[in-house]
């Protein structure tokens, strides 16, 4: 994905017959910024209900983050009971214990990111936020009530996430359930500034 | 002799203006022709601006001014909704100040990541609503009670 053309761009050099070298970069020409948005885009776009991908890789990084961590408790308890007792343990995905204790770790997860600020560490990386279907805050009965509904959209072969793609107000199913919407929480605008600072005028000597 | 001639004339000449109704005769020239026959151009010409503008007592009229009802009639947000910010950020020091103030090697980084996935969000919406043939735009977003958030 590439940036979008700079209407300022000053004029190219030009560049004698076709000899096989690349275009030059344009003499005291207006630099663009590296991020890939316009500027009517990064002004607009706090708000506004998050696409697919924001959502999607954001889910991506809680779930390596919260099993990283899981995987993490289990080595310290197995490496504590090896101190302790002289025997270590060897935890198995078999282990109906573990089955259970990972659950209820990623509902423990879920549950109390959104309750708290309605942003897991995934979201907050992504800059999405899950606010009310008014906007207000998630709060405590929403919060809950979106981390349970969450796994009926998986069980439902994933059905449940088809009104990110479908509706107008990109919600899934467990916002429907839960009356709760997911919202880009990030100051663009504020980051294409850095970036034009960072590419144009803010360059350091 | 000539000295007679003009003191007759002179006697002529103010026994003719004690005569006369000036008020009637003013009455009964119209100014607009007389002002149409001057060349303004010409007595603007004629007049030396930096003299007029020595004459003039600056700090005289400055303490005249009444600065506060001045500054109560300008819409600042008016005035700073015309100011192009990002020409502004590019062409001065504020932007070496903004970038050694807050961008980092970890900041651009996420600010690029998510202005990519909000790209590909936007991509994958244009999928959609051709596969679908039935754009409707986005609905109306809820109003955000939180203030952004700092990468």
């Amino acid at each position: 994905m590439t940036a979008p053309a700079d209407a300022n761009a000053g004029p190219l050099e030009s560049v004698p017959g076709n000899v096989g070298i690349s275009p030059p970069v344009p003499l005291g020409g207006t630099p663009r910024p590296y991020l890939p948005l316009s500027a009517k885009e990064t002004e607009t776009l706090r708000g506004q209900h998050a696409g697919f991908a924001s959502r999607f890789i954001a889910f991506i990084v809680d779930c390596a983050l919260s099993i990283a961590v899981f995987m993490l408790v289990l080595s310290a308890a197995s490496f504590a009971a090896s101190v302790l007792t002289g025997s270590s343990i060897h935890w198995s995905r078999a282990n109906t214990w573990v089955v259970v204790a990972f659950f209820a770790w990623e509902f423990f997860y879920y549950a109390y990111f959104w309750t708290a600020t309605g942003k897991t560490p995934g979201m907050v990386l992504l800059g999405v936020q899950v606010v009310g279907q008014d906007g207000s805050s998630v709060g405590t009965k929403r919060g809950l009530l979106r981390t349970l509904a969450f796994p009926l959209s998986f069980l439902l072969l994933g059905l449940g996430f088809l009104g990110i793609l479908l509706q107008r107000d990109r919600r899934a199913l467990h916002d429907v359930i839960a009356d709760t919407a997911v919202v880009y929480s990030w100051d663009a605008r504020e980051a294409r500034l850095r970036s034009l600072a960072r590419e144009g005028g803010g360059r350091q000597p | 002799m000539e000295s007679i001639a003009q003191g007759v004339a002179e006697r002529v000449i103010d026994l003719v203006v004690e005569a006369l109704d000036m008020n009637a005769l003013l009455a009964r020239i119209d100014l607009n022709i007389v002002l149409a026959r001057v060349d303004l151009n010409q007595v603007v010409d004629r007049i030396d601006l930096d003299e007029v503008i020595d004459r003039i007592d600056l700090n005289q009229v400055v303490d005249r001014l009444d600065v506060n009802r001045l500054m109560a009639r300008v819409d600042i947000n008016q005035v700073l909704s015309q100011v192009d910010i990002e020409a502004l950020v590019k062409n001065t020091d504020l932007g070496a100040l903004m970038v050694s103030s807050s961008s980092t090697l970890a900041t651009e980084a996420v600010d690029l990541g998510r202005s990519h996935a909000v790209s590909m969000d936007d991509t994958i919406a244009r999928w959609v609503s051709r596969i679908r043939r039935n754009h409707k735009g986005r609905a109306e977003p809820p109003e955000l009670p939180n203030t952004p958030e700092k990468p």
